[in-house]
């Protein structure tokens, strides 16, 4: 589903002229399977979350080859990334990233506005998936005035809206309780098992971990070990 | 994204700051309105000055001089090509001057008429025209004429003339006139009487005399009717007595009333001064002589084009300087909505649709200024005409004629500041919308910009 092939990356940091290059990927070979779950883990610097930005396309690789789908993105233009996004891609982000301005139904709603949409069906196709996480009843509440738990279930059901293949979860547990991180683990297992999805999620939690099929270790830029 | 979406979406974000928003939209409505405004004075000028002042038919009217014999078998005018003049495009009214052909020898209350010509004109026409009154009224019956302002002329012992008497005097007095024909071999005459019901105004250029008796067709139609013959002609003989048989072979060779009426003098009067070159093109392709003054006087449509396009110009000016406030709007709202524009980036929204996004708002701004600073010069243009005469007469002691405009909005100078307006607006907005396409995603997610 996706592959990595030899994905290096480094940041240039300085004025232009003196610029320092810093090198966070190393030679980056990783093969994730259709349907499956894996946690990239490693200790903060480990260059965890710029795999998942070279995935979603955020940024790209110094050198290396991404296929994803058995489609090679790593030349994708942004306008090219952008649509490629929108048509595989859910996200889950770990400070959950809901427009404020927007109540959780329009932030559900957006991904369908954005591939153009019909308000009738993307009515149905948002009450449908708010009630299966929970939060049906806070559909016309902003962001503002929903707890953690409640904006990530909402930014769980932004990623899901448009059924994409993959999900890619930035430290999706990061600002929950255990509870509510208990609960959202539970609700990926189950969209796994039931529709499929595969998920690629960042973590240090080894509790998150957990629920994976398989644990890729990340240390300084390097794939120090499988769990 | 569908386009009702963006709507949505952009009316959403401008109501996010609805002081700021109302400041740029005001802005945008003085520009537009000043632009509008400024322009109407040019457009009002040339209304006013060239179909009022300059004197409308001597700008309006085209002289037609009969067809060309190149494109046409018979060169005179006839009805139906009256009737073509009077539905082509922007022409106010078509004029024509039917000479009766014989002295009517007329009269009033016994006094001898000092009248050059009698002729038959259309008085609706007319009116249309411009034909203007010093005293009385348009004719309304078959037996009501005006008479030309000079028609009193005075004379001297020696015969010449010594000054002119009030026309004025004799409305609604009976004029006599006699109808000289010929009948079984015998010249007669028929006395007609009309009723003066209006004199005509002294002649825009001062060495004219007009000393013209102006009836309607049905006064006409009488003479012929009586005469037998167009124009009610009378034949010529070189010998005092012509003997019966010569009298009417004469008569027999004169046109008869019954025959088609071929029209002189015929003017075709165009609705606008500017309108009057291509009504001359127009009538020159179907092969017309004609002349304008407008022919001598090509210049005038530039000079008022020119006038135009730099009142234009200088109100885009107030448009632009009010693009500045759209530009700082527009860049205001794509710094507070980075992180906005950073998560739709992120989830998978194109650059393109960012970019409509923002475009589309500045349009937006730059429409409701247009719709409102159009409807303001339109307050302002009917208050500019209402109140400045009275400023004029109050202070400056000098009138103003009743249908002078100061100012004058065209429907197409309407659409054009309205077009300037969304333009500018649109031009203000691209930069700032071209910054929001090119947020860092990952910066924006971050709070970083």
């Amino acid at each position: 589903m996706i592959e990595l092939a030899g994905v290096s990356h480094q940041f240039r940091i300085g004025k232009r002229g003196k610029e320092r290059v810093v090198p966070v990927l190393h030679d980056i070979n990783l093969k994730v399977e259709k349907g499956e779950i894996v946690a990239v883990v490693g200790r903060s610097g480990s260059g965890k979350s710029t795999l998942l930005n070279l995935m979603s396309g955020y940024i790209r690789p110094s050198s290396g080859e991404i296929r994803v789908g058995g489609q090679n993105v790593t030349k994708l233009d942004e306008g090219e990334w952008a649509n490629f996004r929108l048509a595989n891609y859910g996200f889950i982000f770990q400070s959950f990233q809901l427009i404020g301005s927007m109540t959780a139904y329009e932030n559900v709603e957006l991904p369908l506005v954005l591939k153009g949409i019909g308000s009738g069906e993307r009515r149905a196709k948002v009450m449908k998936l708010l009630e299966q996480v929970g939060i049906a009843e806070f559909a016309n509440h902003y962001p503002s005035e929903l707890s953690g738990g409640q904006q990530q279930r909402v930014s769980v059901a932004r990623s899901l809206i448009l059924e994409p293949p993959i999900v890619l979860a930035d430290e999706p547990s990061g600002s929950l309780d255990s509870e509510n991180e208990k609960t959202l683990l539970t609700m990926i297992r189950q969209l796994n098992h039931e529709l499929g999805i595969t998920f690629v999620i960042i973590t240090h939690d080894e509790q998150v971990a957990s629920i994976a099929h398989r644990a890729i270790r990340l240390q300084d830029g390097r794939i120090g070990g499988l769990a | 994204m569908k386009f009702q979406d963006q709507i949505r979406f952009v009316r959403q974000n401008m109501k996010k700051n609805k002081t700021r928003l109302f400041m740029t939209v005001l802005a945008t409505a003085m520009g537009c309105t000043f632009l509008i405004v400024l322009a109407s004075v040019g457009f009002g000028l040339q209304q006013s000055m060239v179909d009022n002042i300059v004197g409308d038919r001597l700008v309006t009217a085209v002289d037609l001089y009969g067809k060309n014999p190149d494109q046409h078998k018979d060169t005179n005018i006839y009805d139906e090509d009256i009737q073509m003049f009077r539905e082509l495009a922007d022409v106010k009214a078509v004029t024509y001057r039917n000479n009766i052909y014989q002295w009517l020898n007329p009269k009033v209350e016994g006094e001898e008429v000092g009248s050059d010509k009698t002729t038959q004109v259309d008085f609706e026409a007319e009116t249309k025209a411009g034909f203007d009154l010093s005293a009385g009224r348009m004719p309304e019956a078959d037996n009501e004429i005006v008479i030309g302002y000079h028609i009193r002329e005075q004379m001297d012992e020696q015969g010449m003339p010594t000054g002119y008497e009030d026309a004025s005097e004799w409305l609604n007095k009976t004029m006599t006139l006699e109808v000289t024909y010929y009948a079984a071999g015998k010249k007669l005459t028929e006395p007609m009487e009309a009723v003066i019901v209006g004199v005509t105004e002294i002649p825009t250029k001062e060495w004219n005399r007009d000393k013209t008796i102006y009836m309607g067709v049905g006064m006409l139609e009488k003479i012929e009717g009586i005469t037998g013959t167009r124009n009610g002609e009378l034949p010529y003989f070189e010998v005092e007595n012509p003997t019966a048989e010569k009298i009417d072979a004469a008569l027999a060779n004169l046109p008869k009333p019954s025959e088609q009426r071929s029209y002189q003098d015929v003017q075709v009067v165009a609705s606008h001064a500017e309108k009057v070159k291509g009504l001359v093109e127009t009538l020159r392709d179907k092969g017309f002589y004609t002349h304008s003054i407008v022919d001598e006087l090509k210049q005038v449509n530039l000079m008022f084009a020119i006038m135009k396009i730099g009142l234009i110009f200088v109100g885009t000016i107030a448009v632009l300087i009010a693009s500045i406030g759209i530009f700082n709007t527009m860049t205001m709202a794509v710094t507070e909505r980075a992180q906005d524009i950073g998560i739709m980036k992120a989830i998978g929204a194109h650059p393109s649709v960012i970019r409509k996004l923002f475009l589309l708002e500045s349009a937006m701004i730059g429409l409701m200024g247009a719709i409102f600073g159009t409807v303001v010069a339109y307050g302002v243009s009917l208050a500019v005409n209402a109140g400045l005469p009275v400023v004029i007469k109050q202070f400056m002691e000098e009138e103003v004629p009743a249908d002078f405009l100061f100012s004058v909005i065209p429907p197409y100078l309407t659409a054009l500041a309205c077009g300037i307006s969304l333009g500018v607006a649109m031009l203000s907005g691209y930069r700032p919308a071209l910054r929001a396409t090119r947020i860092d995603v990952l910066s924006a997610l971050r709070r970083d910009v």
